[in-house]
């Protein structure tokens, strides 16, 4: 049974610095409840929406990556509902029906996949800028227990962008891959943070063939969304199947739970009372477009191609991109050349498993080595002073806690033979175990040599390597 | 007597009048006289002004010559002020204090200016004769039994009493305009965008300018140049708008926008006229204009959508006390229905369907196209040549006399709202009196050309003799 996916994401362009009408703080999180507000976008009487730039500029890069068709110029709108959480009891957005006029008009959202390594294609329907409205808590957590609801309107007026893409994905993976594509993307150009709690939503429309289009709601993360779909597949699969009418209606996702619950069904258009807002005159795209492209602007498909054109494998490259912080330590430390084979394989592979590991914010540029120890520390490799493993046992764990290490002092080379030796004789049973067959005596035993060299540099393969030369020689007497 | 803002500035910065006796004399004219005329929605404390003049009184002892030293300056109570309440003539704002000031009361602070009241004034500025008041209506100093015009009526009978020296309305559709020709005062709808309309609670935005009035023409160009200039707080408000005057005066007059005055408005016109052509002022006659017959409707069509939204945010939530209902829904409703005058109901009614889907095309859309025709012919027209009609096609009418026949009251405005509609500068001012009762001229030019206007102003006063005056004074 086919299936048609579309979404709209509402992303919170949490890097603009302002919310979009007024000089407020767009990061409203560390902000105790309503203070982060003014006359503005508390929609106070006679208070006016005075469009800032970055938000604007920002919404326009996003538009430029994707390809959009931009406007000459766009038109703010406003869309009137009444709820508790929108202060005016109307959303300055953009429509292009109405004498209005959004950022963009259609374009293509490319993403990668990369287990099948392939770049796919979903074209976008538009993108519009828009308010956020405040948000609402209730005292006991939701609305039917409480007695209370509270309203904070620190998030009023934060600018979003809202991307609508046409109803084309073909799997629920596909569109958990072309949203992080797109969070990934924006984090590239700037605009967001998208691990800032609450910087996105996403809405999602799905129809099985045989019934109405249904729309999803709530949706927080990339995760939720794959499962929020294959869960509405499931259900309207089994109305179909049943004979059953899948009637046009919004659902709303239960993250906890994992199901999907009606909202309200959906007999006609919504009534919005759209109109262009006389408060604000059309703003013209063409200068303002003139300084995003002076920005050059990277997404994560240029940074793709440069580190693989660099000779670093696929997947390896994939790795440095997700993490923005990681990719420009990369790109830094060869730009004054580090190799990019050793490189790579240390910051996507090694170095990001230990700051995992260690529970430390990958994101945070601060916590990858700086490009200049990276840099020696590839070159000890590259000259073969030491080998890589020698270098990822004993200096990248060391690393992570010091990514600014000045020293870096790698332990007197040990002799492995002696210890080998010493060894072979203190652990006579593993030995034994060896020679009867046993495999595992011998990662016994390299721990055990290991353990002994603690302190000292010593390669964990070669030790292998002569352990075994050393058993099998030493294989005669008994 | 003869007493103009600019006068008793000059006498005040000379050091002749103590500007804390002329405050205080103002606040007594308003205790013994504002009872029967309810200029004021509320009036600055005794104790405030006092201080306040003080200050000012020490700023010029140090030298400094502020534009509006000391001078009594009523506000209407649509422009929002931070030390007053400000309620739009609506219950729902009843003791609503702005944390804010509109720019333009700021102007007139830093110009040493004294905020003496806010003036009465049609709920949200919906009206014309201030009867729409939630806190009753002002009558006309004039004539107690008739109206003062709307909706800036306190405004401007707060200046014909004399309680005030100068006054900001705000022009929607002709609400600065009307109230000044039925008062014997001066109004001036400046061109949109010249003035910033931030802090002015809205109406219909696309429409409204915060509009100086006075008793003089010299008075109402002072005001303008006060409050007038962008402000980066307003996106419609213009970056560095340049003065358009006309080289030579050319007045025009079109048929369709005299014929159907009552015969004394008419003949004050047309006397007015008269004169001018003797003092060398060129007057030409034309018959009609193509689209000026859809201006009433387009104009009303176009202010309610926009009122309807602008009020949506009146529900309890911030404004009004919002009681307990079972739902959410209601209770907004409620607070509505309970707070809202029957006016502002209907016109947010009627703002909603012509905005509705099936219904937005008739209306809301077609207003925009037809006020895109009328704009384009009126700039046209202004372009070299200054258009005259009268105010108001009638005198003041008795209170009450109006209120019930809703299209006999917008038929008032309809000289007015094509200058709103256009974005073109209008000045009002006195051309005669008919029976004891004032009757007002309109002068509209070109956008930005308020310098032209208020020259051209400067020749009536001297022709009519009208300036300065004060009802029974």
């Amino acid at each position: 049974m086919k299936y048609k996916i579309g979404l709209e994401i509402h992303t919170q362009l949490t890097e603009a610095g302002t919310k979009l009408f007024c000089g407020c703080d767009s990061n409203y999180r560390k902000y105790k409840p309503n203070t982060n507000v003014c006359p503005v976008c508390l929609g106070l009487p006679g208070a006016l929406p005075v469009p800032r730039k970055q938000p604007i500029i920002l919404a326009l890069a996003v538009a430029e990556t994707f390809n959009c068709r931009i406007p000459e110029s766009m038109v703010f709108t406003r869309k009137h509902y009444f709820y508790p959480d929108l202060l005016k009891n109307y959303q300055i957005t953009q429509y292009e029906k109405g004498g209005g006029m959004p950022v963009c008009l259609g374009g293509t959202l490319k993403y990668y996949d990369p287990d099948l390594d392939l770049w796919k294609k979903v074209k976008l329907r538009r993108m519009n800028i828009e308010e956020d409205p405040g948000k609402t808590e209730y005292s006991e957590g939701n609305i039917l227990a409480s007695e209370f609801a509270y309203v904070d309107y620190n998030r009023s007026g934060v600018p979003l962008l809202e991307v609508v893409t046409e109803p084309e994905i073909p799997t629920p993976r596909d569109a958990r891959k072309a949203v992080e594509y797109l969070l990934l993307t924006m984090e590239y150009v700037g605009a967001m943070n998208p691990r800032l709690e609450g910087s996105f939503r996403v809405d999602a429309n799905i129809s099985v063939e045989g019934g109405e289009r249904i729309e999803v709601k709530n949706i927080g993360s990339t995760l939720d969304l794959e499962r929020a779909l294959r869960y509405e597949i499931f259900r309207q699969r089994k109305i179909v199947e049943g004979k059953g009418v899948v009637e046009r209606e919004t659902r709303h996702w239960d993250p906890v739970r994992g199901i999907t619950k009606s909202l309200r069904s959906k007999e006609s258009e919504e009534e919005y009372l759209y109109f262009p807002d006389p408060d604000i005159p059309m703003i013209s795209t063409e200068p303002l477009l003139k300084e995003v492209r002076k920005r050059n602007i990277t997404t994560p498909e240029k940074i793709m191609e440069r580190v693989s054109r660099l000779g670093v494998n696929r997947r390896t490259a994939w790795s440095l991109v997700t993490i923005k912080a990681c990719a420009e330590t990369f790109l830094e430390a060869v730009s004054i050349g580090a190799d990019p084979i050793i490189s790579s394989r240390i910051l996507a592979i090694d170095y990001k498993g230990h700051l995992r590991k260690s529970g430390m914010n990958l994101y945070k540029r601060k916590n990858w080595p700086d490009p200049i120890v990276l840099k020696k520390i590839s070159d000890l490799i590259r000259n073969k002073v030491y080998t890589y493993d020698e270098i990822k046992y004993n200096i990248i764990p060391k690393l992570v806690n010091d990514p600014k290490m000045i020293h870096i002092t790698l332990p007197e080379k040990a002799s492995p033979e002696k210890l080998i030796t010493e060894v072979m004789n203190e652990e006579r049973k593993a030995v034994w175990d060896f020679y009867q067959g046993k495999k595992e005596a011998l990662d016994y035993l390299v721990g055990k040599v290991l353990k002994k060299a603690y302190g000292k540099a010593m390669d964990p393969k070669k030790v292998r390597k002569l352990l075994e030369e050393s058993l099998y020689k030493s294989s005669n007497i008994y | 007597m003869k007493l103009t803002a600019s006068s008793i500035r000059d006498e005040i910065i000379k050091g002749n009048m103590d500007i804390e006796d002329y405050i205080l004399g103002k606040l007594e004219l308003i205790r013994k006289n504002d009872k029967k005329i309810n200029a004021f929605i509320s009036i600055d404390s005794e104790g405030f002004l006092r201080e306040r003049a003080r200050n000012i009184k020490m700023g010029i002892r140090s030298g400094k010559k502020p534009m509006l030293a000391g001078i009594a300056i009523s506000i209407k109570d649509v422009i929002s002020t931070s030390f007053l309440p400000t309620t739009a003539g609506s219950k729902i704002l009843e003791g609503y204090i702005p944390p804010f000031n509109a720019t333009v009361v700021e102007k007139i602070l830093k110009e040493g200016g004294i905020v003496i009241g806010k003036t009465n004034l049609d709920e949200f500025a919906m009206g014309s004769t201030t009867e729409f008041s939630a806190y009753g209506p002002t009558r006309n100093p004039w004539d107690l039994e008739r109206v003062a015009g709307g909706s800036s009526g306190g405004s401007a009978a707060s200046l014909s009493y004399g309680a005030a020296d100068l006054s900001l309305g705000s022009d929607t559709g002709g609400s600065a305009r009307l109230p000044a020709s039925y008062t014997c005062t001066f109004g001036l709808k400046p061109t949109y965008g010249l003035v910033s309309r931030y802090g002015l609670i809205p109406y219909a935005n696309s429409l409204e300018q915060i509009s100086p009035m006075a008793r003089s023409m010299e008075d109402l160009a002072l005001l303008l140049k006060v409050i007038k200039g962008y402000d980066e707080k307003d996106a419609t408000s213009i970056p560095r708008a340049e003065e358009k005057s006309y080289e030579k005066f050319k007045v025009c007059v079109i048929e369709d926008l005299v014929r159907d005055s009552d015969r004394p408005i008419k003949s004050s016109l047309y006397n007015l006229l008269y004169k001018l052509e003797l003092e060398g002022i060129e007057t030409e006659y034309r018959e009609r204009l193509d689209y000026i017959n859809y201006a009433l409707p387009v104009y009303y069509t176009i202010a309610f959508a926009e009122a309807s939204s602008n009020l949506a945010r009146y529900d309890g939530k911030l404004y009004g006390k919002m009681g307990n209902s079972e739902t959410y829904k209601k209770a907004s409703i409620d607070t509505r229905k309970s707070n809202l005058g029957l006016e502002v109901r209907k016109r947010i009614l009627m703002g909603v369907l012509t905005l509705s889907e099936g219904f937005k095309n008739e209306y809301y859309i077609a207003a925009t196209k037809g006020r895109r025709l009328i704009r384009d012919e009126i700039l046209k027209v202004t372009k070299d040549c200054i258009l005259v009609s009268p105010v108001s096609p009638i005198l003041p009418p008795r209170i009450g006399e109006k209120i019930d026949d809703p299209l006999k009251l917008y038929a008032m405005d309809v000289y007015t709202v094509i200058a709103n509609l256009a974005g073109i500068p209008a000045l009002a001012l006195p051309s005669s009196f008919y029976n004891g009762l004032p009757i007002g001229v309109q002068f509209m030019g070109k956008p930005f050309s308020e310098s032209s206007l208020i020259r051209l102003g400067l020749i009536i006063e001297k022709i009519t003799g009208i300036s300065g005056v004060i009802a029974g004074g």
